[in-house]
């Protein structure tokens, strides 16, 4: 019951913001959300209390049969994998609902549509079943493309269709790879636990790997099917992007592990070394895709395309500590694209640009944005892996675990790792140093000088969700050995059970 | 952690914790949540800290002087094979230099109650100091790799910090910049080192990297090109921490932060950088490509920085400039195999070289200039800051008998029969030192006081206090040196080495003594000179050489990769996109109502099909 109710208060929360009778206020939507996302927060903690880290399989399971005719039962379990996400997923969807402040339209579909997407990603995470597991993966899918469509920015449309396109192929490549095993095997048990691709032939293996690598590389994404996410980005509003990059994106890497690594460890054995290729390129091509850029929010996505190819980079190295770096980097990278997106968009509504050739010295203490500007510092910081943060240790525990198999793509992929420090650097140095000013350069110091612009300051209660992500993002570099207390023994299990296979 | 060891070395953990510490402490007035009464608390706190720090150094040196040198760790993060510790060694040496970083940081910071006295965000200034001050008594006491890379990349983000502090000028945007960048490159490929190092060697303890590397040799682990490139990618770093040729152009731009924090810059973080090599060296050895990169580095480094800091006006940037070329001695001594002379280099170097740069701090306090074609004739003025600046000066250059001319001694004595290039290296940097300081302390002290300098007052007493008392320091530095290195005691080298030295370093003043020194042509008129002056003056052109390498290989590579984003990636995505919107809307108009034409459709698709499986089955 209790991992049901990671699934019963977002939807019912769903149900009560719909049917609730006559028009209310934002602020008390905005509320009566924030308890709801508070309820499930205290209930994802409740399971972590309740959660053994010393087992390595499913554990708090639920199962009701519900359509055995065709393999799909309701069936959840918790492990060391999806419990830090069901974690992050529980946070940032809360960051999302106190950061909405100012929607012009519709707040009720709004804020039930935040719930639902909260909802179904703990599904996704939590199903013990792939046609489950699919159902939620899908359910995600309308509400994110409502929020992009409905409260989007200007090229709201292209962005949504792009996204629902790209996102509804995913879906399919990955409904396919399920059915494909099914087909093959020729039983209808979708539950996840028995490793079912040992029966098969390798080429049938590599074909349903290299579907649920497309559907998911799609999600994470990878280069080159990342096209989808600049643009869903710099169309969504701040929380949906928090939401997007902190939550959605881990739907992709969490699937990588669990439906490519876990259910079929033979053929990810064959392909691991493209894969790794894969993930350097993913990596060098996301970062230097973002030095190019001119728009924070872009060079933050960019910057996503970039992080999350490490994660593919540990998946195919697999050792116990690539996999934990794994882990470790999806929830860094939760944690620091989450404050990325959310200090862009304070600058955003105090400047109204994001353009990094207007933007200057906005760190300016009397009439900038200074505490948002140190914010910034910190999280680029986090986000290029210096050390005392979040991303200094996954990256290390992937690299670590990654080169002994693939020294090539990983040192190609530290490079990248580098590369994050340029353009981060050159947004801060742009955007937060030198004299303030919001105006296109026009090379006459004169002119550009005299501009003198006074931004309106922000109110402590703006901050209060970045800070607690900054202190939560040190607090993961320093203390790190909490995550893995929960996660080693699933995760080095992963590792083994693929270890003993080939 | 044996309970039977004394108190201070049980709570050894809190040594770099003093420094965090005070950045905590500074926070409430660095933020402006406390503005009531100004900054200056803020300061107070974290002189308080360093103090403790201080004294608490002073009691581990006391017990480990009683009870031999320690190893005391904890555990920090353990997974599968991977354990990561925080490790203290607590030998002499690393105590020493541990007394070395938080003495100087509290001299400095007191010096910067003075120097930064209107500053409105001195609590931030502080906050920094603490955190640097933190980061580098952890390194110098780690006894494992990670956690000296872990603190030296904290060392890379306070300098960034500390050099950006006046972010809205726009030399310190770009000298902030590049200060990160260049030591992050550093750090990058030390990174690569030591997950390397982790993955094959198991541990990150330098005792166990020794023994590895000692039996590396038998298993075979490594081929050669993988040692050399391990080698190189653990140079890296301490090459960019030390400011060494290639990766050398950081601290001098970093001269634009403020100057408190560039006399730690250039006395204690660059030794920092010097120790961790140090370390580092049983493993960097096992590659002969590294260890000739190491030479070739500290050569080129030490004649070339010694060069370019001739042709500087800007005051900082004449002596930043120096620090490189005598890093690059260190580097040379370490490559060789001489640790005790690099260590006692280091201690010199350091010493002296912030009271230099105490004494250009003072003078840029007083006269808001930098300029060197703007000062003059300052000797009069500020006697101590011009006392100061001599004995400083005469530290650094190796012919009164101070600390560095010691130093110079024992190198030149070890290295006359084994590597006499190297000899006449070391010989020549002393020479271009000497003509260099010569040169700056004729156009600042002596001549005719000009606008700038006419009412020049001493400096107050809190930054005159720090000046004085290293000044002291640095005059007792060769009796304290006798006491750390008893052995073979420091005067261990031949007179004509000693001759050598200071002949070098005399005929260098002499030089500095005679060159023409003209406030209004510093730009020569005579062609050839004025070419040569040039090429010094821009540092060999390197920044330019930069711009068109690495810089534009890397803005090209991005440019590029947006094309193809935009133009093959998207294009195709929007391609198929468009592609199918607009046959929906042909077929949107073919929607006519007519049976007829529907029949006719169907008729020829039926056709098609037909045909395409008669000519299957026929294939």
């Amino acid at each position: 019951m209790l991992l049901s109710s990671l699934l019963l208060i977002p939807f019912l929360g769903t149900a009560v913001l719909l049917l609730w009778p006559g028009e209310q206020p934002l602020g008390r939507l905005r509320l009566v959300t924030i308890a709801i996302l508070l309820v499930q927060l205290v209930a994802s903690l409740v399971i972590t209390v309740q959660f053994d880290p010393s087992i390595a399989g499913m554990q708090l399971q639920e199962f009701h049969s519900w359509l055995p005719g065709i393999g799909l039962d309701y069936s959840l379990g918790i492990d060391g994998l999806s419990l830090p996400l069901v974690l992050i997923n529980a946070a940032l969807t809360l960051v999302s609902a106190i950061i909405t402040r100012d929607i012009d339209r519709r707040p009720r579909i709004y804020f039930a549509m935040l719930l639902l997407i909260s909802g179904a990603v703990n599904g996704a995470f939590i199903a013990d079943n792939l046609l489950l597991f699919f159902l939620f993966y899908e359910l995600e899918l309308i509400p994110l493309w409502l929020l992009i469509s409905v409260w989007g920015g200007a090229n709201k449309a292209y962005a949504a269709t792009k996204f629902l396109i790209f996102t509804a192929i995913s879906g399919m490549l990955i409904l396919g790879a399920f059915l494909g095993l099914a087909l093959l095997t020729g039983s209808v048990d979708f539950s996840l636990t028995p490793v079912l691709s040992d029966r098969l032939a390798m080429g049938g293996q590599i074909v349903l790997l290299l579907a649920i690598l497309l559907g998911f590389g799609i999600k994470i994404p990878l280069v080159p099917l990342h096209n989808w996410l600049p643009d869903a980005h710099t169309q969504a509003a701040t929380p949906v992007s928090v939401l997007l990059a902190g939550v959605l994106l881990k739907l992709g890497t969490y699937g990588l592990l669990r439906f490519g690594l876990q259910l079929f460890p033979e053929a990810w054995a064959e392909l691991a070394p493209g894969l790794a290729i894969w993930a350097a390129i993913s990596v060098l091509y996301g970062s230097l895709a973002a030095i190019a850029q001119t728009d924070m929010k872009r060079m933050v996505a960019f910057s996503s395309v970039g992080h999350m190819g490490y994660v593919l980079l540990a998946a195919a190295a697999n050792t116990p500590i690539s996999l934990l770096g794994a882990v470790f980097q999806m929830v860094a990278h939760g944690l620091i694209s989450a404050l990325l997106f959310l200090l862009v968009g304070i600058v955003y509504r105090k400047t109204g640009t994001r353009d990094l050739k207007v933007l200057h010295g906005l760190l300016s203490p009397e009439k900038g944005l200074p505490l948002t500007g140190t914010l910034m510092i910190l999280a680029v910081m986090a986000s290029a892996g210096l050390p005392g943060m979040a991303g200094f240790i996954s990256e290390f525990l992937v690299f670590r675990g990654s080169i002994a198999a693939f020294p090539v793509a990983t040192l190609l992929s530290m490079v990248g790792s580098g590369l994050t420090a340029v353009y981060f650097l050159l947004l801060v140095n742009r955007a937060f140093f030198g004299r303030l000013s919001i105006t296109p350069n026009s090379d006459d110091p004169i002119k550009d000088a005299r501009l003198d612009v006074q931004l309106a300051p922000v109110a402590p209660r703006e901050t209060y969700p970045a800070i607690a992500l900054a202190a939560a993002i040190v607090a993961l570099g320093l203390l790190p050995f909490g995550l893995s207390y929960l996660s080693e023994t699933s995760i080095t299990a992963l590792a083994m059970q693929s270890m003993g296979v080939s | 952690m044996s309970a039977a060891l004394p108190l201070p070395l049980q709570l050894i953990w809190l040594i770099p914790i003093y420094g965090f510490s005070g950045m905590l402490l500074s926070l409430p007035w660095a933020t402006g949540w406390i503005k009531r009464n100004g900054p200056r608390p803020a300061a107070y706190l974290n002189l308080l800290v360093t103090l403790l720090a201080v004294v608490h150094g002073s009691l581990v040196i006391r017990s480990v002087y009683d009870i031999g040198p320690q190893h005391v760790d904890l555990a920090w993060f353990q997974a599968a094979d991977l354990n990561l510790r925080i490790g203290f060694d607590l030998s002499l040496t690393n105590l020493a230099a541990l007394e070395f970083v938080t003495a100087m940081s509290l001299i400095c910071q007191i010096y910067a109650l003075g120097y930064l006295d209107k500053e409105w965000s001195l609590a931030r200034f502080y906050a920094l100091i603490g955190f640097f001050e933190g980061a580098m008594s952890g390194v110098v006491l780690s006894s494992n790799l990670f956690m000296s890379y872990f603190l030296l990349e904290m060392l890379t983000l306070s300098t960034y910090l500390l050099v950006g502090f006046w972010y809205a000028q726009p030399l310190v945007v770009t000298a902030a910049r590049d200060a990160f960048l260049t030591k992050r490159v550093g750090d990058v490929l030390l990174l690569m080192g030591v997950v390397a190092l982790s993955a094959f060697a198991g541990s990150m303890e330098f005792n166990d990297l020794y023994d590895w590397a000692g039996n590396l040799k038998g298993t075979g682990a490594l081929g050669p090109v993988g040692i050399s490139l391990l080698g190189l990618g653990l140079i890296a770093g301490p090459m960019g921490k030390c400011a060494q040729f290639p990766m050398h152009l950081w601290l001098d731009e970093a001269m634009e932060g403020p100057n408190p924090a560039s006399i730690l810059r250039n006395s204690v973080v660059v030794t920092c950088g010097a120790i961790v090599l140090m370390k580092l060296m049983p493993i960097v050895q096992l590659s002969p490509v590294a260890t000739d990169v190491l030479l070739v580095v500290g050569a080129i480094s030490a004649i070339g920085g010694a060069l370019v800091s001739l042709a500087q006006v800007d005051l900082k940037r004449a002596f930043s400039y120096s620090t490189t070329s005598y890093l690059g001695l260190v580097f040379i001594a370490i490559a060789l195999q001489l640790p005790g002379i690099a260590l006692l280099l280091l201690f010199a170097h350091g010493l002296a070289r912030a009271l230099q740069f105490m004494g250009v701090g003072s003078i840029i306090a007083t006269t808001n200039c930098q300029d060197l074609t703007e000062l003059g004739g300052i000797g009069t003025r500020m006697p101590a800051t011009s006392l100061a600046f001599i004995i400083g000066s005469a530290g650094v250059v190796g012919l009164l008998p101070l600390g560095s001319f010691w130093c110079y001694g024992l190198m030149v004595n070890s290295l006359q029969d084994s590597a006499p290039g190297f000899a006449v290296v070391f010989l020549l940097t002393n020479l271009l030192t000497a003509t260099n300081s010569t040169r700056v302390y004729r156009s600042l002290f002596l001549g005719e006081p000009l606008p700038k300098t006419k009412r020049a007052p001493e400096v107050n007493w809190l930054m005159a206090l720090p000046m004085v008392s290293l000044s002291v320091i640095v005059l007792l530095l060769p009796a304290m040196m006798q006491r750390i290195d008893p052995v073979p005691g420091i005067a261990s080298f031949s007179l004509p080495v000693a001759v050598a030295v200071s002949l070098s370093g005399l005929i260098g003043v002499v030089i500095g003594a005679l060159v023409p020194l003209d406030q209004f042509w510093s730009r020569s008129t005579t062609p050839w000179i004025r070419t040569l002056q040039d090429l010094l003056a821009y540092d060999f052109y390197t920044p330019e050489i930069y711009r068109r390498t690495v810089v534009s290989l890397v803005a090209n590579l991005a440019q590029f990769t947006r094309w193809v984003d935009l133009n093959v990636i998207k294009s195709l995505a929007d391609g198929v996109g468009n592609l199918s919107m607009a046959t929906a809307n042909d077929l949107k108009l073919s929607v006519s109502g007519k049976t007829q034409s529907y029949v006719l459709t169907v008729l020829f698709a039926i056709v098609l099909l037909l045909g395409v499986l008669q000519i299957g089955r026929g294939g």
